[in-house]
């Protein structure tokens, strides 16, 4: 079982193809790109991994960016199921019921503002985990 | 520690070609202000251009999209001088005295990512949501080089660094100026602070600092927030600029660096320092991401606040969704050491208002203060003039296609307003 | 032109008399009686009240039906731009006249209307469902109250905003509602602080949802040997329905025996709930209760054996109170039973 808080035991789920492209074997985590998920349903499938025993590395409401304005959710788990965490249950919970009571709203956002909606999830994780952003986006490798 | 601040009130700005303050008026030339900025490296390698425009209370203006507000200072005795670690040089301030031009504000403008917001409608039902409107604004308006949409971070870094040195170049003017008037902050060592107030309650100010990312940051001496464990300051190093904003998310709730520099708790709390409570410190934490850093820097500012034998504690949070978590761990872990805690907080409880407001809670939160709900619904009317762009407007949140309108107003929720729910307590906004 | 209002009190404020006079049915006046003088006062010509209605308070109490029907006759005749009750102070039965008739002109008339009492008037319990201004406990304090109401309800005839609890002076609705404070936020924080400090009251802006959480029992050690029961706030019921379960706010639960049952059919059982889309459970009940899957376990030996009751409600919009209540009395029959664990399913 990889230890807690250990990069190898880091399961990044996210619907960010910027993540895949800075993060993709620059350390020892696992990334689980799920490009046809939305925002809602990033969380709700690290809602399932939560009760099926993984734990919450990051909150799921990182960032200060609506949930109905963004389109891109990244949530880092454990790669391991160490057992259900009743307060991450009740946090990933939370920030669906959250997602929930913003409207939906017509957006036609320009591709600079996806990109940059992908850049700021990118960098929130990076922030999590200790990892150079920008010497990941000077990296970059395409998809 | 003990810091007199000397304000200036400024009653109006002109553009001249002297840079003086004279009875209460800003004459500024801004030329002189750009070739200040332009000194910085990065500010130098990332914008392009710097426009200028002057925007007075109850003007038809509208600023947007905001960047930062920051109020122009000079540290005129003692140690260290304005936003030190960042462009003074690290050095304590928070002592000597410190001259402020008060009744104006730097405000920085102009695009950065592509979906940015933060409106300060100068008049209209729009002014009474922010308090910038009834400041003399000095907006800068800042234009990025070729090639900035693959370099963000180096982009709003430089644009950041911009606002603080036209903020400092501004202060400097007030340097010689007799101030209009004078106020003493004090705080005192512990044992000292104990035996001078033996009868008073022992009161913190738990100030947590936006810290997630790219455009979420805050940074303390120039250390960025999300490194730090949580730590002690004196209020008065606020004052002087200690703490200031890399915060561009979420133009509501987020605390600009005039903010910190005018931080109402600490104003507040000062008011009562000596009378009803004793004011002990400063306890600044973060609101990181990664769910490890928040137990910890919840465990340490509980720690903090039983290890300085607190009797009370005030929290104030910045943002929205992640850090309603910090909040609450924060309280609570407060509570169970015995230290009786009031919280500020705003709202997210939809537009019909029957949302639950927190992305988090706990009974042990039991003072809460509310700066209202970000979600209300507001109609901007058309103004004469926009500073900085429209563009976005459709793109903010809040906002939505057609937020827009062919005349010009924009129908959106309260938090496209800068600092219209803070969650200092800053503004007369609550909810029930 | 003045907005017409209808107003009701009860037989003490019409001054016909006091509990001895409490039977009365109810009757129609021409014009303004009792309290509706100091509204009309405080609406300046604005406002009149054309009919007043007199009723008893036991017999609102004991005929509701009958008073209810002839007072929204009376009410939609009139066709008032709105419709007044009280103010009831701490008079339970008459507050709860006032909320019970004032809700129904508003359901059934659509007609807008105010009621005024005290807060732990028993009437206060339909707060969320119409406006109530919250007034002394005895009717000394009319002379705060009539002002307070009369206020609000030309605002409301008026079609103007609502602000919020606070400034409006009715009790709170669970809806957050933005208004301006005399102090900024950091001032309140403080002095809530100096108050709480020295164990004075203070009043939270924002008070915490509370969620009862439950701790869970331990675990049962062996399932092969245990009694398993299924109950569900899903509202599965056998076809029919034949306790006449609500299908919102449901005022009881049926308990149903499902011996030799092995598979819920379309042809056997249903839902009675009527807050989500009941075309799947009707199909397979068992998605709601999974009596099936019980069944295969229990052939199985992974549990000893599904218990031959099962017990369901409807949960939509069922007041808590209610739901616990029902709960605490069949899970004593489940403990009589020898049930070891319970499946609640929910929809």
């Amino acid at each position: 079982m990889a230890n807690i808080g250990n990069p190898k035991d880091y399961l990044i789920l996210t619907n960010n193809p910027l993540i895949v492209e800075c993060l993709q074997g620059k350390g020892a985590w696992t990334i689980d790109f799920r490009p046809e998920l939305k925002f809602r349903d990033v969380l709700v499938t690290a809602r399932d991994l939560v009760y099926a025993g993984h734990l919450l590395y990051t909150h799921p409401l990182s960032g200060s960016v609506k949930p109905n304005e963004t389109p891109y959710k990244s949530v880092i788990l454990s790669v391991e199921p160490h057992g259900m965490d009743n307060d991450h249950a009740i946090m990933i919970a939370n920030a669906i019921e959250v997602t929930d009571k913003f409207q939906i709203l017509d957006w036609s956002h320009s591709e600079q503002a996806m990109k940059d909606f992908r850049l700021i999830d990118y960098t929130l994780i990076c922030g999590a985990i200790g990892f150079d952003a920008l010497s990941g986006l000077s990296n970059k490798q395409s998809l | 520690m003990k810091l007199e601040l000397g304000y200036i009130q400024i009653k109006d700005i002109q553009f001249s070609k002297e840079c003086k303050v004279e009875n209460g008026t800003l004459f500024i030339d801004p030329e002189v202000v750009k070739a200040f900025m332009y000194q910085d490296d990065d500010v130098k390698a990332w914008v392009k251009d710097f426009s200028f425009d002057i925007a007075k209370p109850g003007e038809s203006v509208r600023i947007t999209p905001v960047k930062d507000v920051i109020e122009p200072r000079v540290k005129v005795e003692g140690q260290g001088g304005q936003f030190p670690g960042v462009i003074a040089k690290v050095d304590t301030v928070g002592s000597g005295k410190t001259h402020v031009l008060r009744g104006m504000a730097v405000v920085t403008a102009g695009k950065i990512v592509g979906f940015q917001e933060g409106i300060i409608d100068m008049t209209g039902p729009g002014a009474d949501y922010t308090y910038f409107s009834k400041l003399n604004n000095f907006v800068v308006v800042a234009e990025p080089v070729e090639g900035y949409q693959d370099h963000k971070h180096e982009y709003e870094h430089a644009v950041r660094i911009a606002g603080l040195r036209a903020a400092v170049c501004i202060g400097e003017l007030g340097r010689n100026v007799t101030p209009d008037e004078t106020q003493e902050f004090e705080t005192f060592g512990i044992i000292e602070g104990a035996k001078k107030f033996p009868e008073l309650p022992r009161v913190a100010y738990v100030h947590m600092l936006q810290s997630q990312g790219l455009l979420h940051d805050t940074y303390v001496y120039g250390v960025d927030a999300k490194r730090s464990l949580t730590t002690i300051i004196n209020p008065t190093e606020t004052m002087d600029g200690a703490i200031l904003s890399g915060n561009c998310v979420s133009a509501c709730d987020k605390n600009t660096t005039y903010h910190h520099q005018n931080n109402p708790v600490v104003a507040e709390l000062f008011a009562q320092h000596g009378k009803k409570l004793n004011y002990v410190c400063n306890i600044i934490t973060n609101e990181n991401v990664y769910l490890a850093d928040k137990q910890r820097s919840s465990d340490w500012t509980a720690k903090l606040c039983r290890l300085l034998d607190l009797d009370g504690a005030i929290v104030s949070q910045e943002g929205f969704g992640n850090p309603d978590t910090d909040l609450i761990m924060n309280t609570k872990k407060i509570e169970l050491q015995g230290v009786k805690t009031t919280i500020i907080t705003d709202e997210y409880a939809g537009q019909d208002g029957k949302s639950q407001s927190l992305a988090d809670a706990d009974p042990l939160a039991d003072a809460v203060v509310t700066g209202g709900n970000a979600n209300q619904n507001i109609i901007l009317p058309p103004m004469d003039k926009v500073i900085g762009t429209l563009d976005y407007v459709d793109v903010i949140a809040g906002g939505h296609n057609g937020s827009l309108r062919p005349d010009g107003s924009i129908e959106a929720e309260i938090q496209v307003i800068t600092g219209a729910t803070n969650e200092m307590g800053f503004g007369l906004l609550s909810a029930r | 032109m003045a907005f017409k209002v209808v107003h009701y009190i009860n037989q003490f404020f019409a001054q016909v008399g006091g509990e001895e006079m409490a039977h009365i049915a109810p009757e129609l006046r021409e014009g303004k009686v009792g309290p509706g003088v100091a509204l009309e006062a405080a609406w300046k010509g604005e406002a009149a009240i054309a009919k007043t209605i007199v009723c008893g308070d036991s017999y609102f109490a004991e005929h509701e039906k009958e008073a209810k029907a002839t007072i929204l006759d009376w009410v939609k005749a009139e066709a008032p731009d709105l419709f007044i009750a009280g103010p009831a102070f701490n008079a339970g039965r008459y507050g709860y006249a006032c909320a019970t008739i004032a809700k129904a002109v508003k359901e059934e008339l659509g007609i807008k209307v105010l009621t005024g009492m005290y807060e732990e008037n028993p009437g206060a319990d339909l707060k969320k469902d119409i406006l109530i201004v919250a007034t002394a406990n005895n009717a000394a304090g009319m002379r705060q109250a009539a002002p307070k109401m009369a206020a609000l309800a030309l605002k409301l005839m008026k079609g103007e905003e609502i602000g919020a609890s606070v400034v409006e002076g009715y009790m709170n609705q669970g809806i957050r509602v933005n208004f301006f404070e005399k102090e900024r936020g950091a001032k309140r924080a403080v002095d809530m602080m100096i108050k709480k400090l020295n164990d004075e009251p203070f009043v939270t802006e924002y008070p915490m949802p509370t969620f009862d959480r439950v701790a869970p029992n331990p675990a049962i050690k062996d399932l092969s040997k245990a009694t398993i029961a299924l109950c569900t706030s899903g509202g599965i019921v056998p076809k029919g329905n034949p306790d006449h379960i609500e299908s919102s706010s449901a005022s009881h639960y049926g308990e149903y025996c499902i011996e030799g049952v092995l598979d819920l059919t379309p042809e056997t059982y249903e839902t009675a709930h009527g807050g989500y889309d009941p075309v799947y459970a009707n199909a397979d009940a068992d998605r709601v209760l999974p009596v099936d899957i019980m069944r295969e376990f229990e052939a199985k030996g992974i549990i000893g054996k599904l218990h031959n009751k099962y017990y369901a409600t409807v949960g939509n919009g069922t007041a808590v109170a209610n739901a616990k209540a029902f709960a605490a009395e069949y899970a004593q029959k489940l403990k009589a039973d020898g049930v070891d664990a319970v499946i609640m399913t929910s929809t």
